[in-house]
């Protein structure tokens, strides 16, 4: 693996369920036992129903692009070294949105509303990125 | 029915705005803070709430009622953490519940205290924002891709209010970007590209500065050395907080509720003479507009392209805005302050005599405009959305 010298996340008690996930090539999400809705970033309480019961469950890790853009200035300079790079969010077909990142897609052929799926980077022995990428499906 | 005029801007100030200052953040709070209380003819003794992201008061614990008494030397009666619009809205509520007499909204950045390039607390270590390299312009720029996608919204129209605010900032000396234009929306398209779709010339540059609001009922404004500027109505709206969810067109959904806050002003969107937006990018411009009534949610661009300039039916922020004018961090009193100038006909520009409030409204060299009664000033247009309708007699 090569080094990773671009920020790593730190994961919480509350997140922690999530980042495990991706470790595993899954997108798990808290979904609420009380109304069944999914949640993301990791909440103590369903947004709907504020109920705090859930079950982390596994999720299609499929979407379409609800916003993209591209950057041109590195968010540090750790980032230099992918400009062009692609900062978006997914809204997952379970509900809720994702900041993440596009790869393997021509800037051109970027479109909102295009489908997109999870990819997996091991960043670190513990952490495991999430960038989206077309789906082939 | 009209609103009634019970609550009154009494004092406002600004220290010079600009990049490495060399001054503290409290020292330009202070100023502004002093500025602002001498403009309304008051002393720190007549001011009994404080309204300000934060206070260094007290034993430095923070913006409380206790610490903010112990250094002021007053009772305090009203405290919270905000600035600018919303803040205004808070102190106009408390000052006509009779809970506070006059309310200060005090404001000081500078960058020496931050880490220069991009302010840190713009790109916070957050889990799930801070991997993915976005930043501050990344994060409005998702919102302004997504109204591209829904709405037709163009880089065009985004250049076009850029340039337009730039171009009040190159003739008001006041600005941090006084004499850099003229800039056609050419111009704006053709500076280097940050965060596609936004320009260099469409995103804000961070400055330091201080600012300040005095807030009073209209009895204690009788006593007062200006001319009170009155709080008509307002609205705020939030839905998340910018850098740690992903950002959406949400705060759009403000609309009905501003537009209420019209009704209960009893004035309509024809009866207002111009708007403060607040524009750290060129986006909020459009988005404000729309926000706030004044054309259709999606139908910002081409209305500013026909509405904004100093001519045109709606100017937007005579001083420059965030783009020119001054962006201190956190400009919020910024967009309310030029609008009490404006009232108040204290607008510096290039006209021979603008020292004395005599303008040629050549738009070359004056950005006055023509005798304003109502304004709008905004709050920023990222997870929320805040407006207020200003007045004078
Ligand atoms: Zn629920």
């Amino acid at each position: 693996m090569t080094e990773w010298t671009k920020p790593l996340p730190h994961p919480t008690p509350l997140s922690q369920p999530f980042w495990d996930g991706t470790k595993e090539r899954e997108i798990r999400l808290q979904r609420c036992d009380a109304c069944g809705a999914h949640r993301f970033p990791p909440l103590v309480l369903c947004r709907v129903c504020l109920a705090e019961e859930h079950q982390w469950v596994p999720t299609s890790a499929r979407g379409t692009l609800y916003s993209y853009v591209i950057q041109h200035r590195p968010a540090t300079p750790a980032f230099i070294d992918d400009l062009p790079y692609v900062v978006a969010i997914v809204e997952l077909d379970e509900g809720p949105l994702m900041l993440t990142n596009i790869v393997g897609c021509e800037i051109d052929a970027l479109e909102v509303g295009m489908r997109v799926e999870a990819t997996y980077f091991d960043a670190s022995d513990d952490i495991t990125l999430y960038p989206f990428t077309p789906s082939k499906e | 029915m009209p609103a009634p005029r019970d609550v009154a801007i009494v004092g406002v100030h600004a220290t010079k705005q600009g990049r490495n200052l060399g001054r503290t953040a409290l020292s330009l709070m202070l100023e502004s803070f002093n500025g602002a209380l001498d403009d309304a003819g008051m002393t720190k003794n007549d001011v009994d709430g404080v309204i300000s992201f934060e206070f260094p008061a007290g034993t430095g614990a923070g913006n409380t009622l206790g610490e903010v008494a112990f250094q002021l030397g007053n009772p305090m009666r009203f405290t919270s953490h905000f600035s600018g619009v919303p803040a205004l809205l808070y102190a106009a509520a408390m000052v006509r519940d009779h809970v506070a007499d006059v309310i200060a909204i005090p404001f000081g950045g500078s960058q020496e205290e931050t880490d220069g390039a991009t302010a840190a607390y713009t790109r916070p270590g957050y889990e799930f924002t801070e991997w993915t390299g976005s930043t501050t312009p990344a994060q409005m720029a998702l919102q302004t891709r997504r109204h591209m996608a829904l709405y037709g919204t163009t880089s065009e129209q985004l250049a076009h209010c850029a340039a337009t605010l730039r171009n009040n900032a190159n003739i008001n000396p006041e600005a941090v970007m006084f004499g850099r234009g003229p800039y056609t929306a050419q111009d704006v398209l053709d500076s280097r590209m940050i965060a596609d779709p936004y320009t260099l010339l469409m995103c804000a540059l961070v400055n330091d500065g201080g600012s300040c609001i005095i807030v009073t009922s209209a009895d204690r404004a009788k006593d007062c050395k200006s001319t009170p500027v009155w709080v008509l109505s307002g609205g705020i709206g939030c839905f998340y907080t910018s850098y740690y969810f992903p950002p959406t067109l949400q705060p759009l959904e403000t609309r009905d509720r501003m537009l209420g806050a019209f009704s209960r002003a009893g004035v309509t969107h024809d009866d207002i003479d111009f708007v403060t937006t607040y524009d750290h990018f060129a986006s909020g411009v459009p988005m404000e507009y729309e926000a706030a009534g004044f054309c259709e949610v999606g139908d910002g661009g081409p209305f500013c392209v026909e509405n904004i300039g100093l001519d045109q039916r709606f100017p937007v922020s005579p001083d420059g805005g965030n783009l020119g004018y001054s962006h201190c961090i956190n400009p919020y009193n910024l967009r309310i302050i030029e609008a009490v100038r404006q009232f108040r006909n204290d607008t510096p520009d290039l006209c021979p005599n603008s020292h004395l409030g005599e303008h040629t409204y050549d738009r070359s060299i004056c950005r006055k405009v023509r005798d304003p009664k109502l304004a709008v000033a905004c709050g920023p247009f990222t997870g929320a959305f805040s407006m207020s309708i200003l007045a004078k007699d």
